[in-house]
């Protein structure tokens, strides 16, 4: 069953159609990449599924019963919906431990003025905080990571919300062969816990060895969608989305 | 009396009142980015509540002054809820929100003028003066030690609160970057509501304090913001501690600064200092 589905979604930028009419379906429980040249509509489809920008048309169906045309960027999380940026977007003034902390705490009206964070958060923090290989640096500002350990505790942050469908947005651009191996084993690991992944990635040899299904858009519009080892075998695709 | 303790003393109680300003401005500044101008009226609306209560109705001062600093953070909440949340949502520039608190703080000091007169009024319970102190061979009022005081007890409140509580974590994460907090499950709204009653509440004490002190009238909301402006950029825009220290340095080059000249070159004083961070110093004493 799809745990995220698009119909007929659309938007435009200045009567450039970013996303024309996409319908797509996101299986729950498998890895599921969006490719295509840039401009194809990838991130603003991301946008769109978290709320970041408005629908001007169609409809994001979650969980096959919960329709969307406006969908609220704080609500994302209460529907197990969560994501990493392409540019990597972090808390820059706050320790690497508050940038996971703040994902977990809970927030009454008047109880979170005196709460702290229980023992629970603290251990759920460095849990994954160790995963990634960011605890011995959890009382450093996020500012001062390097573009790699930034990466990282955007991972983090995601692995901390707990959400069952996970958007990673380039999440293996510009890493060294250590933290993508970091990146690749997490991203396998969410999979055996049943947890659902749409990645958006331009490498290729990663999207072939991770994914079970691929779309392939251009110019907002879905070209192509399939088994990653078929999809990316055609002669059509490969001269002229995907450059190789 | 020597000159000096009492220009050391002057000093730290007009560092307190920009302190206090500076606290509630920056806290807001700081989650929301843009100048909220009527932060000022905000303020003089506590203060003219506490003269309505206190004055009018003759309730005890114990009752007034609460419910003033209330009055201020709810018209603060309020403007947020119906003004700024609004252009914010319609993703309006900072220089739309700052036009549109200009408004706001004109509107809001005319109300004040209409209902209570433009004549100047003061807050003080007796009209035989205030006890005094004598500290450091210097002299200091009952309400100027109340102005110290208050201003530790916010500076340290609003630190345990920004710091570690899980709410202060929120605030952070919201003037970090708003849409990022949205997607981790912020309610930045709420947050940001929350913020503008605290913030309020803040300047509208400020403003009572100086109620007490010197007096009241309905266009002192504009000088009061302006200093807490001041010593905002002074010690770090955004910066909420920063603010603290910015307001001190405010209070001590104004005061002696007038030492051997008119007193009403103080604001001139304090827009030299303004005027000379900006230029060589843009980002404060401290970065946000």
């Amino acid at each position: 069953m799809p745990i995220i589905e698009t119909k007929h979604l659309y938007k435009h930028f200045d009567g450039v159609r970013a996303v024309d009419h996409l319908s797509v379906a996101f299986e729950k429980g498998q890895i599921t990449s969006v490719v295509g040249p840039n401009g194809s509509g990838k991130s603003t489809l991301v946008n769109l599924l978290t709320g970041m920008i408005p629908v001007d048309g169609g409809e994001i169906v979650v969980a096959g019963s919960v329709r969307f045309t406006k969908i609220k960027s704080h609500e994302v999380k209460d529907y197990g919906i969560t994501r990493t940026f392409q540019d990597v977007r972090l808390f820059e003034q706050m320790p690497v431990l508050d940038n996971v902390l703040v994902v977990l705490t809970e927030r009454g009206v008047f109880a979170s003025l005196f709460e702290k964070h229980s023992p629970y958060h603290l251990e759920k923090a460095e849990e994954v905080l160790r995963r990634v290989g960011l605890w011995g640096k959890r009382h450093e500002l996020a500012l001062g990571l390097s573009y790699g350990q930034r990466k990282l505790l955007e991972i983090a942050r995601v692995l901390a919300t707990d959400a069952d469908t996970i958007l990673l947005d380039e999440p293996f651009a510009g890493l060294f062969p250590e933290m993508l191996k970091v990146v690749v084993d997490i991203c396998k690991e969410l999979k055996v816990k049943g947890k659902t992944l749409i990645l958006i990635e331009h490498n290729m040899d990663l999207i072939r060895e991770l994914s079970d299904h691929i779309y392939v858009l251009d110019a907002g519009k879905l070209l192509a969608e399939g088994k990653p080892q078929s999809v990316l075998a055609r002669r059509d695709v490969i001269e002229a989305y995907l450059g190789e | 009396m020597d000159i000096l303790p009492q220009l050391i003393l002057n000093s730290l109680i007009a560092g307190s009142i920009y302190a206090i300003l500076a606290l509630g401005f920056n806290l807001i500044f700081s989650t929301v980015n843009f100048f909220d101008l009527s932060y000022g009226a905000v303020a003089v609306i506590g203060a003219y509540a506490v003269f309505y209560f206190s004055k009018l109705l003759g309730w005890p001062l114990f009752v007034a002054v609460p419910l003033g600093v209330l009055i201020s953070g709810t018209i603060g909440f309020l403007l947020y809820t119906s003004v700024y949340r609004r252009l914010r949502m319609r993703r309006s520039s900072n220089t739309v929100l700052l036009v549109a608190s200009l408004g706001v703080l004109t509107a809001l000091q005319a109300l004040l003028a209409i209902f209570f007169s433009s004549q100047f009024q003061t807050l003080s319970a007796t009209s035989s003066g205030e006890r005094l102190f004598s500290l450091f061979s210097g002299s200091i009022t009952e309400t100027q030690v109340i102005i110290l005081l208050t201003a530790v007890a916010v500076l340290l409140g609003l630190a345990f609160v920004l710091k570690l509580t899980l709410f202060g974590k929120a605030v952070k994460a919201v003037g970090d970057d708003e849409e990022v907090a949205k997607i981790v499950g912020i309610n930045t709204d709420k947050i940001i509501g929350k913020v503008f009653f605290i913030g309020s509440a803040i300047a509208g004490l400020a403003a009572i304090l100086v109620g007490f002190d010197t007096g009241i009238e309905p266009i002192m909301g504009l000088p009061l913001l302006l200093k807490g402006v001041i010593a905002s950029i002074v010690g770090g825009i955004g910066n909420v501690y920063g603010g603290v220290a910015g307001a001190f340095l405010l209070g001590f080059v104004e005061n002696f600064g007038i030492w051997k000249i008119s007193g009403e070159w103080k604001d001139a004083i304090a827009f030299a200092v303004l005027i000379l961070f900006l230029v060589f110093r843009p980002q404060g004493i401290f970065k946000k």
